[in-house]
């Protein structure tokens, strides 16, 4: 057993951090390992890589699988570990270095930030469907609190409004849970995997469809996120760089994982996923045109990259699964950065309403240049990362000689192309700032953007060497379409 | 008179009927009522239906608990302990989340004097 | 006009009500043929059964203690930091300041209301009882029905019950937050020994000597009543920490 290797301590070392919190606040230590703990799960995911490829880690936890339960580290999931882990390091430095509100600084973010990154990775880690939903439920309640940190009204709205939602959801999956362990008496994820087949069709497709109704919700699809964009518009935009890039990804991760697992013949998850992708896809991109406040605006177009993602992942495909992978990477990088830049601009004018950022260039042009670098990165435009990814996507869909998901990217980029640049107009408008912005003249630390100019020299770096990736988000995505690979790696240690 | 009972399937067919009807009862109350304190109720009640599905059918009737006392010295003829652990599990934590709905609710009400779920359904900027 | 308003409206909400009625009714059915239609054959050959067959090797005799402590601790370990949450969560709710426009009048409330004889003996009767029934069911945990959770919400209440008592108790949050943070750091830390040693190899590996001849007695069954204790802390002192910020405010 190689002990520094173990994928348990991306879940133990971070739950211990939170729970040992008192100690930390009394040696004024929080700042430092908020940003501490995940560089070095971050530093160890790097290290993992190498391990990794040559075959699937698996760590049972007191007993073999399939009657315990397990963590599987493979390609897909060490990707995304270790990008979760990347995305709150960098939000950890964002608050530690930038003189961010109270709220967001003290023992109770700090818990509920690491418990979050908890919640991701065992979500993307864990094999066993009911440690599967308790890892919801940690991810989900960290988000529904730290939704409500800031506790004013619409905060607090945003919270409960979350919770209600997130419930039913987490209750829906659970059904569904229960009702896979009376069917087949197996809880571990590649032994119901195997016994799936067995269960009369009926009964299958009413699991299935609880399970996507339940993830459905988590991963915000379309006929089911009808509340993000209050959530995002209610929270900090800090934290909702946090849901953007870090939970709903786990969750997407866990939709399709979970389809590819209980269906040996993808056809009928194929239509389903696709169709949710799309609708989400299109929905979003159009509603987003209508929006006059930031961070619904980046709700919306969160929400239609998602759907971009859905549309790609669920095509089952290793060249658009590929493409998939890459494009999560991508878009929690924009996100990350035009979320946080929406914090700077909201801590600077006092508004993230459309005509108050009018003219906000003036006042803080770093803020909305790196706007603008993240706006160009959504699109996809040449220099950028994004190009690539959806290029990827689009040439595998072309290799199918699939035309209707094609159309509908470009479409979805045009009106993209739409919105931001409406907003970039208004920011770079050759008019007085509103009177709210110089009120506050005190300058932001130069630290403060130290991260994301990181971010953005990632982008402009994934956009000119995509090949630095390529290996691995292929390993990737062959490892989570692989099911017989899976069945094998898994169930094969317990025989 | 009453020995069809002790036959599983009627059994499980009673507590089946029994715990849906809780559910239903639960997503009405879920879907129709608009104070936040009857939606947390309805939520707990579709938590509750659930938990007894899995407790209720995953028993067959005529196994004892799975604890070895009262002169029993083998683990035979016992119900099945994972369905009991996890029901614990969930309840823990569907108490957990409940506890933490009710305090934003407390909390919401005295920001706002209100607790309709609708003024929050229609919240704009 | 208000009436002629008012009437059209409150019968769009009867028909809205119908219809949810009409709905939940129809899942119902729906459910109810599919579920009655399969609880006829329920597997037999579940992994509870085989879990139940190994059981002896954890030589704890509640089978329910051995799964949820050690062959799904796992679950266990996600569902106290669930807990843990909503503590941190609610403490963050009531730990504000209340906002100025609402009088307190919550307070004259409890003010007006002083508890009454009855329940003061009542409660100093019970108290030392309760705790003690507490202690009882979190150190038996491996031997009778009961455990961490049930034991850990019977010593909360103990103290709960003494605030009703005395308007003056109070709970120390810091010395709570210690218990706290003490006890599920014991918990990860046990959990990586059972990692680190070789005996074992995997977290939350049960690395103490657990015979099978000693399975009934109260020292038995390795490291299971160790993490039920921290467990029991861990459950009394959050469930304590929330009712006593739900009070305060």
């Amino acid at each position: 057993m190689e002990f520094s290797a173990s994928p348990v301590w991306f879940i133990a070392l971070p739950l211990l951090a939170a729970f040992s919190a008192p100690l930390w606040t009394r040696w004024h230590l929080l700042d430092h390992l908020l940003f501490g703990v995940p560089l070095v799960l971050l530093i160890l995911a790097l290290g993992l890589f190498p391990t990794v490829h040559e075959a699937p880690l698996l760590e049972t936890i007191v007993i073999a699988p399939p009657l315990g339960i397990h963590l599987h580290l493979d390609s897909a999931s060490l990707l995304l570990v270790t990008l979760f882990c990347f995305a709150v390091t960098l939000v950890a430095a964002f608050l530690w270095l930038g003189a961010t509100d109270s709220h967001l600084r003290g023992r109770r973010p700090f818990v509920l930030i690491l418990l979050l990154l908890v919640g991701g990775n065992g979500l993307v880690l864990t094999g066993d469907l009911f440690n599967l939903y308790v890892f919801l439920e940690i991810a989900g309640v960290s988000a529904y609190v730290l939704s409500a940190l800031r506790d004013d009204r619409p905060a607090l709205e945003a919270g409960l409004k979350y919770l209600i939602i997130g419930s039913v959801a987490a209750l829906f999956f659970l059904l569904a849970v229960v009702l896979v362990y009376l069917q087949t008496g197996q809880l571990n994820l590649a032994a119901v995997a195997r016994e799936f087949a067995a269960i009369p069709p009926a009964m299958q497709g009413l699991i299935a469809l609880l399970m996507l109704i339940g993830l459905g919700i988590k991963s915000e699809l379309f006929p089911f996120n009808f509340w993000v964009p209050d959530v995002y518009r209610g929270s900090d935009p800090a934290v909702t760089a946090l849901f953007s890039g870090l939970l709903v990804k786990a969750f997407l991760f866990v939709l399709v994982h979970l389809a590819v697992l209980i269906w040996a013949d993808p056809a009928v998850a194929r239509v389903w996923l696709m169709t949710l992708g799309a609708l989400t896809l299109i929905v979003a991109e159009l509603a987003a045109l209508r929006q006059d406040d930031m961070r619904r605006m980046l709700a919306y177009s969160s929400l239609g990259q998602i759907g971009l993602i859905m549309l790609a992942l669920g095509f089952f495909s290793e060249t658009t699964t590929a493409g998939a992978f890459f494009h999560m990477i991508n878009h929690t990088l924009v996100k990350l950065l035009l979320f946080l830049v929406a914090a700077l601009l909201l801590r600077r004018c006092l508004s993230l309403r459309l005509e108050d950022l009018a003219g906000a260039a003036r006042v803080s042009p770093l803020a909305a240049g790196l706007f603008v670098v993240g706006a160009l990165g959504v699109l996809g435009l040449p220099p950028f990362g994004g190009f690539m990814s959806k290029l990827w996507m689009l040439q595998g869909f072309a290799e199918a000689q699939r035309i209707w998901p094609i159309a509908l990217i470009l479409f979805a980029a045009l009106i993209e192309a739409g919105y931001y640049f409406r907003w970039i107009r208004v920011l770079y408008a050759p008019v007085a700032p509103a009177a709210s912005a110089d009120t506050k003249t005190t300058p932001e630390p130069w630290a403060a953007y130290a991260p994301l100019l990181l971010i953005a020299g990632l982008m402009l770096l994934l956009g000119v060497a995509p090949f630095l990736l390529e290996t691995s988000v292929v390993e990737a995505a062959h490892a989570l379409l692989d099911r017989d690979l899976t069945l094998q790696s898994v169930l094969g240690v317990a025989q | 008179m009453l020995e069809f009972l002790d036959s599983p399937s009627v059994l499980h067919g009673l507590h089946t009927i029994g715990s849906l009807t809780l559910f239903a009862v639960g997503l009405y109350g879920l879907l129709g009522k608009r104070h936040l304190l009857k939606v947390f109720i309805s939520l707990a009640l579709m938590e509750l239906a659930v938990y007894l599905l899995f407790i209720a059918l995953a028993t067959t009737p005529g196994e004892t608990a799975p604890i070895l006392s009262d002169g029993l010295t083998a683990f035979v003829g016992m119900a099945d302990p994972v369905p009991q652990a996890l029901t614990l599990t969930a309840i823990v934590i569907g108490m957990a989340v409940l506890a933490l709905g009710v305090s934003l609710a407390i909390r919401y009400h005295r920001l706002s004097a209100s607790a309709d779920i609708r003024t929050l359904a229609d919240a704009k900027d | 006009m208000s009436q002629s308003q008012r009437v059209p409206l409150r019968k769009r909400v009867r028909v809205k009500t119908l219809l949810l009625a009409l709905l939940s009714v129809w899942l119902l059915v729906l459910f109810l043929t599919l579920l009655l239609d399969q609880a006829r054959d329920w597997p037999t050959a579940t992994v509870g059964d085989a879990l139940l067959e190994r059981n002896a090797e954890t030589a704890s005799a509640n089978a329910v203690t051995s799964v949820v402590v050690s062959y799904r601790g796992f679950d266990t370990l996600g569902e106290v930091t669930v807990l843990f949450l909503a503590a941190t969560g609610i403490g963050l709710l009531f730990s504000a300041p209340r906002p100025p426009s609402e009088p307190a009048a919550a307070e004259s409330e409890i003010a007006a209301a002083p508890p009454n004889e009855m329940m003061i003996t009542g409660i100093r009767l019970l108290f030392p009882v309760l705790l003690l029934l507490g202690v009882y069911i979190v150190l038996h945990g491996h031997l009778s029905p009961g455990g961490g959770f049930q034991g850990g919400v019977v010593i909360a209440t103990a103290f709960f019950l003494r605030m009703l008592a005395d308007p003056d108790f109070r709970l120390d949050h810091t010395r709570l937050g210690a218990l706290e943070s003490l006890s599920g750091s014991g918990f990860v830390l046990i959990g990586l020994l059972g990692l680190a040693l070789v005996s074992t190899g995997t977290f939350l590996g049960n690395f103490l000597p657990h015979p099978v001849a000693s399975m009934g007695q109260l020292l038995s069954a390795g490291v299971i009543p160790l993490v039920y204790a921290l467990v029991g802390v861990k459950v009394g002192a959050e469930v304590g920490a929330i009712f006593q910020d739900m009070r305060e405010t």
